[in-house]
């Protein structure tokens, strides 16, 4: 397992310049990993974290999520069902599964599946500016971590669930709750 | 993983020559992208640039510590090596405006005719980019001492390539101010406060809520003890053969506008006198594309047009801030990718003379609205 690839991306070095999502686009025809810009303004891309336990993979009542060979947490739109119930998108914590007006009507990243059997890296890898978005196993992506992304990060924790993010904990959560 | 910014990231090798040439103007972000697009499916492409360097803005624009230059250089050099791109630096395609009008020319060493071009290549692409500054049309804008955010951020990087007239402006010791809230106004505050400004002052003439560098960034700047002022619009910049101070009127905010943000009315009566000694002006740039009338780009933005990024010179296509106006990065790369991919579309039917086939208000408006951004390509029956 740990030999497995996954994407980490540290937000301190993004400048939210949405080369990821474009070329993301294009290869894919629909972006699997979105810009979102924070209440504070940021531009930061929500992607897939290819997680250990992936929750949305237990909350798919058909089994259309699941680890490939390499490790990445792929959808294979001929077992998902495209349900209203939409339980792999409530179910991810990082916002990072999609929905779409095509097909089952939902995706996410498989990492660039098509180019991984070439040998090439995932598009926005390869063509992010500022080398932010790295391809590394779940040790090298801790190693990577600095203050500075971290403390970037939970800015985007924050945002993407009010609830969880420790300012939003106390007055944003219990808003959000209604 | 992958050390540089791959331009040519669609392929591992390059397909065999298909024995096609084309031309593509600018090595910026679009154009690269494109290059990159063309050189994997077996073009010869040749890339000019009016600049001693490629990169566009990517280079001589953002700041270094926001992109690393060595992962963009790599990036070229793979383009150049690898995929056998061939770059012509130092080379501007011209013109029918005068030299040395926009930022960036005096590095201008070759001109060549873009007729010149589309006779020597399949086809041309122009990705020119958006290199001349919008005014702000105040009195006194023609001081000394007032520059426009490119005319500010430009020789930053481009002072060491040793061209006459390129030097960087001295701000050491003076009170700044720059004008807007975008990314490239940032850029332009933390640069005065790097080259040691006394004070530096951002105004704005809406609110933090609707900059749209964010209030994150706003922040950011007031830690670093920039003065961030809200609701303020300039009227004049005043002083005796070099700037002393710029005249400002407090606005109050209105209905949305167009853009969907609140507009910013000025209340004449209130007027402020801030005394600086440098004027920035950061609100944006126009496309600057060579023969826009004779391209007929205009109404290759309304999609009035026989292809996909297509001008009204055939062969001639166009992408990227040249064709759009100033935007962001990953919209140059998507628009120089897809222009690129019409590019080859166009020249696969030419070849075998099918080109009647397409219709615009058919296929490519299919295509057309697939793609965000503003339309460009009429729909059916509008």
């Amino acid at each position: 397992m740990s030999d497995h690839k996954k994407l980490f991306i540290d937000y301190s070095q993004c400048i939210g310049c949405e080369t990821c999502e474009a070329v993301c686009r294009f290869v894919n025809d629909l972006p699997r990993l979105h810009m979102t810009r924070t209440r504070d303004g940021v531009m930061l891309p929500v992607y897939c974290q290819h997680c250990e336990e992936p929750h949305c993979a237990r909350a798919c009542p058909r089994g259309a999520i699941v680890r490939d060979r390499e490790g990445a947490v792929i959808l294979q739109p001929m077992l998902c069902r495209g349900c209203e119930t939409r339980q792999c998108i409530m179910g991810c914590l990082h916002s990072a599964i999609f929905e779409t007006d095509q097909g089952v009507m939902v995706t996410k990243c498989d990492l660039c599946a098509p180019r991984r059997a070439l040998g090439l890296p995932p598009a926005c890898v390869a063509m992010c500016p500022t080398g932010a978005i790295r391809f590394v196993s779940a040790e090298e992506a801790e190693a990577a971590q600095t203050e500075a992304s971290r403390e970037a990060r939970r800015r985007l924790e924050e945002h993407i669930r009010p609830a969880l993010g420790p300012a939003g904990g106390k007055e944003g959560g219990r808003k959000s709750r209604g | 993983m992958s050390e540089c910014m791959d331009f040519g990231f669609l392929c591992n090798d390059p397909a065999p020559p298909n024995g096609r040439k084309v031309a593509i103007i600018g090595a910026g972000p679009s154009g690269l992208a494109a290059a990159g697009y063309l050189a994997c499916l077996g073009y010869q492409v040749d890339v000019y640039d009016k600049l001693p360097r490629a990169g566009g803005l990517m280079a001589f624009g953002i700041p270094s510590h926001r992109i690393p230059q060595a992962r963009v250089d790599e990036g070229i050099k793979r383009l150049k090596r690898k995929l056998g791109v061939n770059f012509h630096l130092r080379t501007k395609i011209c013109c029918s405006v005068p030299l040395y009008e926009e930022e960036g020319d005096h590095f201008s060493a070759d001109m060549r005719g873009l007729g010149d071009l589309v006779a020597g290549h399949d086809a041309v692409m122009i990705c020119s980019g958006s290199w001349r500054s919008r005014k702000l049309n105040v009195p006194g804008e023609d001081l000394p001492g007032v520059y426009s955010s490119l005319q500010f951020l430009f020789p930053i990087r481009a002072v060491r390539y040793g061209a006459p007239n390129v030097s960087v402006p001295t701000v050491a010791g003076k009170r700044v101010a720059v004008v807007g809230a975008g990314h490239s106004a940032v850029d332009a505050a933390h640069s005065a406060v790097a080259l040691g400004a006394a004070e530096v002052h951002v105004l704005y003439r809406r609110t933090s809520a609707e900059a749209p560098c964010g209030r994150f960034e706003i922040e950011r700047m007031q830690d670093m003890g920039i003065r961030w002022h809200e609701l303020v619009s300039p009227v004049a910049i005043t002083g005796q053969g070099q700037v002393e101070a710029i005249e400002l009127t407090q606005c109050h905010l209105g209905e949305p506008d167009a853009t969907g943000r609140r507009c910013p009315l000025p209340d004449v009566s209130e007027r402020l006198v801030l005394p600086v000694d440098v004027v920035i002006g950061a609100i944006g740039e126009i496309p600057t594309p060579p023969f826009s009338r004779e391209l007929g780009l205009d109404n290759v933005r309304k999609g009035e047009v026989r292809w996909l990024h297509m001008t009204r010179i055939e062969n001639v296509f166009v992408a990227g801030d040249a064709l759009t106006g100033p935007s962001k990065i990953g919209k140059a790369v998507y628009s120089g990718l897809r222009a690129a991919r019409s590019l080859t579309n166009w020249l696969d039917l030419k070849a075998q003379n099918r080109q009647a086939e397409y219709k615009y208000d058919d296929l490519i408006a299919k295509e057309a609205r697939g793609f965000p951004g503003p339309p460009l390509h009429k729909e059916p029956g509008s």
